[in-house]
């Protein structure tokens, strides 16, 4: 989040309500900040010396501060963006223990149970497939279409991970 | 509709193929059922060698069944002779394959329109119906060139519209984006999908890629020659919804 922070003052100074909007609606999927939680990691950046603040005259509005980048701050960010990402494989799956259990026990059948999360998993596919199609018709923002590539490759390769448990469980059964 | 006046633009009953005999015997299909109706978009998915593209070869009329019966556009396609098959299959049948099978001495313009000129059609006509084959598939400013100087994904949508040159009741694709990459292929299928969409063209297409089967609104399994599970794909949702979920916080 932090770094996610200083990637959005990068550009130029933001006044903290619009720093919160950006991050949730233009950069960060499944984002939700509270002002709470922009306002710490500011203060923290701040203590850091990444970020500072000023206070901006408006005439006709009540006086506003916005938050800039330091120089700190911006070798900081660029060191992150050069870095590799730690890679999420998160491997916590509902399916991958229905399976391990439906091998093992007598009256419940791995086949049955693949044959249903793959039946899911196309009709996830077929919706955000269609999502994608629209999207890139509707000439929608670059982000909008990457993440729902994002999301249709992870399906994807969850039913590649299906077919490949199928096979398997084949060969083992003709041994 | 259909010249026996259903809308089924293909239907098989009990389809059997067996390729050689003996120790070398291979059931290719062992009683397929399946049925496509004009309109339908549908994917054959299945591990290799479960019979998928045996499958469209026959329904094509470009090899027989040792026993079933298959109706493309109504008509029993046993009981044709040559003649009435060919030209049973220039009227309702376009065929695209993983190799472009493109004429390489031939502009994009003359592939599309050889099956036209083959078919008796004037040289005029059918290079005007060329024309407008590729403009719906979007390479129309490509038309004069040679496949050699096109790209796999722009040879891919020549043979589209060769096969849809004829305007047929039914579009069957094997593995049509097998030698494309990742996103040529993705476009190769919406191509067909805005087909099935704007044009109501009828396509029953196979591929191994889950992601372009999702594409499809009804899925076929295939397994040892036989359907072992279909599936109907509910309508697609409006994008702001599909956004909306994804980009929700846990
Ligand atoms: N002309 C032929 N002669 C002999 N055997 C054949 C012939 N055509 C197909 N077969 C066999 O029939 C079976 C089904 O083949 P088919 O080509 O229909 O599979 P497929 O599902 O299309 O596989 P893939 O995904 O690899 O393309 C295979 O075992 C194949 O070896
Ligand atoms: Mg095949």
């Amino acid at each position: 989040m932090q770094n996610a922070i200083l990637g959005l003052l990068a550009s130029g100074p933001v006044h903290g309500y619009e720093l919160r909007t950006a991050y949730e609606d233009q950069l960060v999927p499944r984002a939700k900040l509270n002002f709470g939680q922009v306002y710490t990691t500011l203060e923290r950046l701040q203590r850091n010396g990444l970020v500072q603040n000023e206070v901006v005259n408006q005439s006709a509005r009540p006086d506003k501060k916005v938050y800039r980048l330091t120089d700190d701050g911006r070798r900081r960010l660029y060191d992150w963006l050069k870095k590799p990402s730690k890679f999420d494989l998160d491997l916590r799956n509902e399916t991958f223990v229905k399976l391990m259990l439906t091998r093992r026990l007598a009256g419940a059948d791995a086949f049955e149970t693949l044959a249903v999360e793959r039946r899911e998993c196309l009709e996830r596919l077929h919706e955000i497939t269609q999502a994608r199609a629209k999207a890139a018709e509707q000439k929608a923002p670059l982000r909008t279409v990457l993440l729902l590539d994002l999301a249709v490759f992870r399906l994807e390769a969850f039913a590649k991970w299906l077919d490949r448990c199928e096979e398997l469980f084949r060969e083992e059964d003709t041994r | 509709m259909t010249d026996d006046g259903s809308t089924l633009a293909v239907e098989v009953r009990g389809l059997t193929r067996v390729f050689g005999s003996g120790e070398s015997k291979v059931e290719a299909l062992r009683g397929l059922d399946m049925n496509l109706s004009a309109g339908d978009f549908a994917a054959v998915m299945g591990p290799s060698g479960s019979g998928k593209s045996t499958l469209l070869h026959l329904i094509a009329g470009l090899d027989a069944p040792n026993s079933g019966t298959i109706r493309v556009a109504g008509r029993d396609l046993s009981t044709l002779n040559d003649d009435e098959l060919t030209l049973l299959r220039r009227r309702n049948i376009g065929i695209v394959f993983q190799a472009f099978n493109l004429l390489n001495i031939l502009t994009a313009e003359e592939n599309v329109a050889l099956p036209l000129v083959i078919g008796g059609t004037s040289r005029a006509e059918a290079h005007s119906k060329a024309a407008a084959a590729l403009d719906r598939v979007g390479i129309g400013q490509r038309r004069k060139h040679l496949p050699t100087e096109l790209s796999g994904g722009e040879q891919q949508r020549v043979a589209v519209a060769r096969a849809l040159v004829n305007e047929p009741l039914i579009l069957l694709a094997d593995e049509p984006t097998g030698n494309l990459d990742s996103l040529s292929s993705d476009r190769i299928v919406m191509l067909l999908r805005r087909l099935v969409e704007e044009q109501g063209q009828t396509i029953l297409m196979v591929t191994h890629e889950a992601r372009h089967a999702a594409m499809a609104d009804r899925l076929i399994h295939l397994r040892d020659g036989r359907v072992v599970q279909e599936q109907t794909l509910p309508p697609g949702r409006e994008v702001d919804e599909i956004l909306q979920d994804l980009e929700s916080p846990p």
